[in-house]
């Protein structure tokens, strides 16, 4: 029997390919509300990265938990090993001894590593207003590795230049980030679709791979920018056992398949998530 | 020039006091971050006053933000995120911006705290590698200026000390002289504490000062930083004040379904804010509801 699961959805795939790319040691942190770049930690922490140490929220070196809608904030408090509040954590894990990942979802993102979480449109009167980038702009160019993750791989979000930069990798190549103080490390778009990596300034994104069932031209006609497509293998596909430790025991609920509903069906998806989750407390 | 010390040891305010620290026009700094922490019983209070003319500043908010944006309460707004997170974009924030109705400087999110810190230490700037390449740069340059390292020569941005009026907190426990402990998720409060000019902190409860000196090490802002505090149980809802009770969800849905428009939304103002903070919590589940956001903070499953 093959090792690797049969029957996956898209939402896990992207979740393990996020986890992959934690590796040994990493610090990571937790932004916003992402339930699938924290799934992904702690499927890495529980398997192949031990060592790794996360912060959420102002838990310092949090547990692996159950991932839950209500109470992960809780969660993710309880288990840590210290409370750092956010100027602290600043100081010490951003502008200090650095962040290796941090999964940032944007709405636009360019062939340049730039993002754009501000508007669309004209900045002063926008079509569309966006949250902001909170510490985006600052630290997308520390981390040693960037990395976006885009549930909806389309030409509108991955486009040649975005409306806005909110934050930007600013140097890419190594020589370039090493001369300016920065840790050498890639720009990748972890899609729906297909891992597309970018290591050097003036050449363009390379599709790493594709995932299963995807066609290299489907990525190319759904991205707004030149891609670099030779040889490009399949995405590794989940395992049997990433599959049941997301299923069984992290995310029992679905939430990694949050970001992957459209803005319509989410609070329908939480309303669910959360009668389960009252009934699981015998309430 | 550093604020004044705050010496009395009687601060206990009630919420209707707080028109005597907040007036019509001040520049408001908010506490918490995300959905969590954030002073909701004091913004509930600014609308129930009928303060107006707000110049606002958040790092990180979400609904308290969209509240006051929506009640009218705000001219100007300094923030680095706003979002509604897994309930959607902040609906009245969205309005008021694409409309063209609310001034505002999207300022990133480590330049506010750097301004916060140099308020806090009293000198005018404090310098970092700040957003480079970012437009945020571009369209606030007054905000942002480049300078050369007087000892390397290496270029950094400078921002400038950010000195609120008020800050606007809400925190665990406090004792009546004003010692604050923050326990749980903590946004840059304290930093905020040090860069106002007043500082007005909610508590869940209000205890003898032998119960703070039992946990000193949960003792975050301490009493001369702080000009008034209130006892407001649920102060947070519905953010959450962790490890007390999580946030809301279900009322975070109600809230994003009748923030939706500018009608549902009046009437959310009438059905939830305009009365007292007794009645919200009725409005909003009473007892039994808020029971299970506690439940909910207490247990949880570590793997």
């Amino acid at each position: 029997m093959s090792q690797y699961a049969e029957e996956y959805t898209i939402a896990e795939l992207v979740c393990v390919a996020v986890a992959r790319e934690v590796e040994d040691g990493d610090i990571l942190i937790l932004g916003s509300f992402t339930p699938l770049a924290f799934v992904s930690y702690i499927l890495a922490k529980i398997t192949h990265a031990p060592n790794i140490m996360y912060m959420a929220y102002s838990s310092v070196d949090a547990m692996p938990f159950k991932l839950t809608f209500a109470s992960y904030e809780a969660a993710a408090t309880k288990g840590g090993l210290a409370r750092w509040n956010m100027t602290e954590c600043i100081n010490s894990l951003y502008l200090g001894t650095g962040v290796d990942v941090e999964p940032i979802s944007s709405i636009q993102a360019d062939q340049y590593g730039n993002i754009n979480i501000s508007v669309v449109g004209d900045y002063q009167k926008p079509m569309l207003r966006g949250p902001g980038g909170a510490g985006a702009p600052e630290v997308v160019k520390m981390h040693r590795k960037m990395l976006g993750y885009f549930p909806n791989h389309t030409k509108r979000t991955l486009v040649p230049k975005v409306d806005f930069i909110t934050g930007t990798r600013w140097r890419i190549g190594r020589e370039a980030r090493t001369k300016a103080g920065l840790r050498p490390g890639p720009i990748k778009y972890i899609t729906n679709l297909a891992i597309l990596t970018k290591e050097e300034e003036n050449v363009p994104f390379r599709i790493e791979s594709v995932h299963p069932g995807v066609k290299v031209e489907d990525v190319i006609n759904n991205t707004g920018f030149e891609l670099i497509a030779k040889d490009v293998p399949e995405t590794e596909k989940p395992t049997r056992e990433q599959i049941r430790l997301l299923r069984e025991v992290i995310d029992p609920y679905g939430m990694v398949a949050f970001d992957f509903k459209s803005g319509k069906e989410r609070l329908g998806y939480l309303r669910d998530i959360l009668n389960k989750e009252v009934e699981a407390l015998g309430y | 020039m550093k604020k004044e010390r705050v010496l009395n040891q009687n601060k206990v305010g009630k919420l209707s006091d707080i028109t005597k620290l907040i007036k019509d026009g001040d520049r408001v700094a908010v506490g918490g971050a995300w959905l969590s922490s954030h002073p909701m019983a004091l913004i509930r209070q600014i609308i129930r006053s009928g303060i107006k003319n707000l110049s606002v500043i958040t790092i990180l908010g979400s609904v308290d933000i969209d509240l006051m944006v929506g009640a009218g309460c705000v001219d100007r707004l300094m923030f680095s995120f706003v979002s509604l997170e897994a309930y959607g974009l902040p609906p009245n924030f969205r309005r008021a911006i694409e409309k063209g109705n609310l001034k505002y400087d999207e300022i990133t999110g480590l330049a506010i705290i750097l301004g916060f810190e140099a308020a806090g230490r009293g000198i005018p700037f404090l310098p970092y590698r700040g957003p480079f390449g970012s437009d945020c740069v571009q369209q606030r340059p007054e905000f942002y200026k480049t300078i050369k390292c007087p000892f390397t020569g290496e270029e950094m941005v400078a921002v400038p000390a950010i000195k609120p009026d008020v800050a606007i907190i809400h925190a665990q426990r406090s004792d009546s002289s004003g010692t604050i402990q923050i326990e749980g998720t903590g946004g840059s409060d304290l930093e905020l504490a040090k860069a106002a000019e007043r500082v007005i902190v909610s508590v869940e409860e209000i205890v003898p000062t032998e119960i703070i000196r039992e946990n000193p090490y949960k003792t975050k802002i301490p009493r001369f930083y702080v000009d008034m505090v209130i006892e407001a149980p649920f102060g947070a809802h519905p953010t959450s004040s962790i490890p007390t009770y999580v946030g809301d969800p279900w009322h975070m849905i109600t809230y994003s379904e009748m923030a939706a428009s500018p009608e549902t939304f009046r009437q959310y103002v009438e059905q939830y804010v305009m009365r007292s903070e007794d009645e919200y919590l009725e409005a909003v589940g009473g007892l039994k509801h808020l029971n299970l956001l506690k439940k909910l903070a207490r247990e949880v499953k570590l793997l």
